[in-house]
């Protein structure tokens, strides 16, 4: 074979052979510039309204943030294993789940835990929004993973799904914090 | 009940078209002419069937009927009737289904115009285009049909997007279509002399006219897509290096390439390999603009489908096109080697074969820049864009070398040109262009790139100019006519040759505008309270006041507007809409538009008391227009081309 042959048939194969594994990128999944940046702070009331939220208070634990709404489907379809993680997670004393009720009303929001079930951690109430857009959320549910010195670690787009502690979460907590 | 009858057709025609591959390879390798004559009718009725399914979702558009899912999705009962009738290609399913019904058609008329003419060729065309009817069918009726029901019926329908509620949008996929599908007449006759390794340049001489339609169209759909940004999406530009925008504009490189090295191969035999490559590559290109937008492959501003369930079934699609086409041309690429070698270092021959070359860089450019970031996502899982400065920075250069040759290659002889004859041909127009030089100064033109135009421009316009002054003079003294005869009929006897002149002519406007527009465009972005002031070029803008109003299916936010310079007072409206089915507001531009330049004004949202308010000066913006007419004119006259066979011929004895 001459090269102009080759080499022809070399791109046409290349161009193939990107397309074949650029369809498996999701377009929607943007990466975030926050990962190894301190997570910015907030101080909010929480969704039943008897307290207030701040991150800072939570230094030296592992916390997992999840933003969702009552309005969002694919949170309902990541709920239970939210209540299976929370369930399985309650008695470490490094690591918490906390929730962000983003763009949604406190009836609502009820109405969703009634359903679905309460895995029973504290959730902050942001019906504008304010923390959502600090943290960068573009869709919903979104999580971040903020280590015990307040550094994000890490960003989920889409449902958290079974063995996302284990295969994820886990090797991060044994390798430990950034110092 | 339309529907119904809609989606029955279009299996008919999938059905068809299987017999029309099938009954057309047998005729093909067996040589049986009956079998061919079968596939014929079978295209034939095929495409009449495909025409039922359209009619059938048309009518169901026309008559609001809401249990189909497709039109429930892309119309409402308040669309007006002229977004009603175009909506069925609003989405992905319709326009997938104009594809197919424009494949098979144009399959169809070629078959039947070539069927004497080019009879040895026949088969082969209706096996390629039978294979892709199939193709495209199976998509449209397995994977995103428009025929399915919605059970139970809404009551109304969701509209449609509101963005594609413009003329612009409303013509832009058609002409693109019509564009993409016409390169399938010379790719499907290319693949056939590819097939029987046929050493001639039939297929090129036979085809002609289809790529100069398709070409034509390309170029219309193309300008119609900008013209809609510019219109309608409201960022003061018209063009973004968009990668659904790239998507469309490579095929175009690569046909205009093919479109000016055809004219060698038909006069002197060279370049057939080539030839080939690049209808090939442009029907794949045209394939990759489909696949791009329809698959969700690339992230575009403008990604109105995203599936990658149908991307799975495009790209296998597109692998096998690629494969097979390629494959014959490396297969057969020693068959069909030239046999002459060009004779001189300076001719027109060289100058063709580097617009090529420059056109084929400008596509590996544009293809590199909209391919890199799904490589980078690929492989290091970040997002980039590569936006308007890679390409302003990498095409400019390109273009310029391309005008450059488009002045020197439209006038220089054939074969061997002498020292003498080029300085004959190009002293004046070298003398002309370096009048940029004082003419920039004059009119504040400063940047570098404005200066290269302007010289190119001056350039291209004289060497053209001067061939026609030449042919008319050398006809006035031999036949003894007026100039004016002389010149009708010098035009109307050669319309290919003086019709690639007004083309030519047409991009230069253009490039005025492009150059104008990109360079010297002005912005000014700030919050306006009624009654105060902002000053852009020439012109004061006062804010009067922010109201309110109303048409069938939208309500609208507008501002009113005065502004005043050049001796006049206009009134501007720039609105944010808001269209009854959706939340989304759309930006209403308000464009005042003169020869000279345009005031494009953006109404923005509510800061404070005030409103964000972007005001844009957008010089020589409708010489992008202008210049997209006289091409299309150009194209109209070398269409109407009458004595093909007879020059032909004459050509052929005398070399």
């Amino acid at each position: 074979m001459s090269s102009w042959k080759l080499a022809i048939m070399g791109v046409v194969l290349g161009i193939i052979a990107l397309f074949a594994m650029g369809l498996q990128n999701d377009p929607r999944d943007i990466p975030t510039p926050l990962i190894s940046k301190p997570a910015s702070d907030f101080s909010e009331p929480s969704l039943k309204g008897d307290a207030t939220i701040t991150l800072t208070d939570y230094r030296g634990k592992w916390v997992l943030l999840n933003f969702w709404g009552s309005w969002c489907i694919s949170c309902v379809a990541e709920h239970p294993y939210l209540i299976q993680l929370a369930d399985q997670v309650k008695d470490r004393d490094d690591f918490l789940i906390i929730g962000v009720d983003f763009k949604d009303t406190r009836e609502g929001a009820f109405r969703f835990l009634q359903r679905h079930g309460d895995p029973g951690y504290q959730h902050l109430f942001d019906p504008k929004q304010r923390v959502a857009i600090d943290w960068g959320v573009y869709g919903a549910p979104e999580s971040f993973l903020i280590d015990p010195t307040g550094i994000i670690r890490l960003k989920h787009t889409g449902p958290l799904y079974p063995g996302w502690f284990e295969k994820v979460a886990l090797p991060l907590i044994d390798g430990g914090a950034v110092q | 009940m339309w529907i119904e009858l809609g989606h029955f057709s279009a299996i008919l025609a999938l059905v068809l078209a299987v017999i029309q591959t099938g009954t057309a390879f047998v005729g093909g390798t067996l040589d049986r002419p009956v079998w061919v004559r079968v596939s014929r009718q079978a295209a034939l009725v095929g495409s009449g069937f495909l025409t039922l399914a359209m009619l059938g979702l048309q009518i169901s558009f026309l008559t609001h009927d809401f249990s189909v899912q497709y039109v429930a999705g892309h119309a409402s009962l308040d669309l007006p009737f002229f977004y009603l009738a175009t909506a069925l290609w609003g989405g992905h399913e319709g326009s997938l289904l104009l594809w197919g019904w424009l494949l098979s058609v144009f399959g169809t008329i070629a078959v039947f115009s070539y069927w004497r003419s080019q009879s040895a060729s026949i088969p082969w065309v209706l096996v390629v285009f039978g294979c892709l009817v199939i193709s495209f069918l199976c998509l449209v009726l397995f994977l995103s049909s428009p025929f399915d029901r919605l059970i139970p019926p809404p009551m109304d329908g969701r509209d449609l997007n509101p963005l594609l509620q413009d003329p612009g949008m409303v013509f832009h996929p058609p002409f693109l279509y019509m564009g993409y599908v016409g390169f399938a007449v010379p790719y499907a006759f290319a693949i056939s002399a590819l097939i029987r390794g046929r050493l001639d340049d039939q297929w090129i001489r036979a085809t002609r006219r289809w790529s100069l339609f398709a070409w034509a169209m390309l170029t219309v759909g193309i300008v119609f897509g900008a013209n809609w940004a510019y219109y309608e999406l409201g960022w003061g530009g018209y063009w973004a290096w968009d990668p659904v925008e790239n998507a469309s504009f490579m095929p175009w490189l690569t046909a205009t390439a093919f479109l000016h090295s055809v004219m060698v191969q038909e006069r002197s035999g060279q370049f057939r390999i080539w030839n080939l490559m690049l209808i090939i590559t442009t029907f794949a290109l045209s394939l990759l603009g489909t696949f791009l937008v329809r698959s969700g492959v690339l992230s575009s501003v403008h990604a109105f489908a995203n599936d990658p369930g149908r991307g799975v079934y495009i790209l296998g699609f597109m692998s096998v096109l690629l494969l097979v086409s390629f494959g014959l041309l490396t297969l057969r690429g020693d068959a069909l080697k030239s046999e002459n070698r060009l004779d001189g270092v300076v001719s027109r021959e060289v100058a063709f074969l580097f617009n090529n070359l420059f056109f084929m860089v400008a596509m590996l450019t544009v293809l590199l820049g909209t391919l890199y970031p799904l490589a980078v996502e690929t492989f290091s899982n970040a997002k980039v864009t590569v936006g308007a400065p890679y390409y302003n920075k990498v095409f400019l250069p390109i273009m310029f070398g391309i005008l450059l040759l488009m002045g020197i290659g439209a006038v220089i002889p054939w074969r061997r040109a002498s020292a003498q004859r080029m300085i004959k041909l190009f002293r004046l127009p070298l003398i002309i262009g370096f009048l940029a030089l004082p003419l920039s100064w004059y009119w504040g033109v400063d940047h570098p790139y404005g200066i290269g135009a302007l010289f190119l421009i001056l350039f291209v316009i004289t060497s053209h100019g001067g061939e026609i002054i030449r042919s008319v003079r050398a006809r006035v003294r031999k036949d003894r006519l007026s100039p004016l005869t002389a010149f009708v009929r010098l035009i109307s006897r050669n319309r290919r040759r003086y019709g690639g002149f007004v083309v030519h002519a047409g991009l230069l406007v253009m490039v005025a505008g492009f150059i104008g527009s990109g360079l010297f465009q002005e912005e000014q972005n700030l919050v306006m309270k009624p009654g105060e002031t902002v000053r852009i070029g020439a012109w004061t803008l006062t804010l009067d006041k922010i109201h309110t109003v109303a048409r069938e299916n939208w309500e609208a936010t507008e501002a009113v507007m005065h502004a005043q310079g050049r001796g006049e007072i206009l009134t501007l409206r720039p609105q944010k809409r808001v269209y009854n089915e959706h939340s989304m507001p759309t930006t209403e531009a308000s464009i005042h538009t003169t020869i000279r330049e345009d005031l494009y004004v953006i109404l923005g949202d509510a800061v404070g008391d005030g409103w964000h308010i972007r005001v844009f000066r957008n010089p020589l913006v409708v010489w992008v227009w202008i210049g997209a007419l006289i091409m299309g004119l150009g194209v109209l006259i070398a269409f109407f081309e009458k004595r093909i066979v007879v020059a032909r011929k004459t050509v052929r004895e005398a070399s």
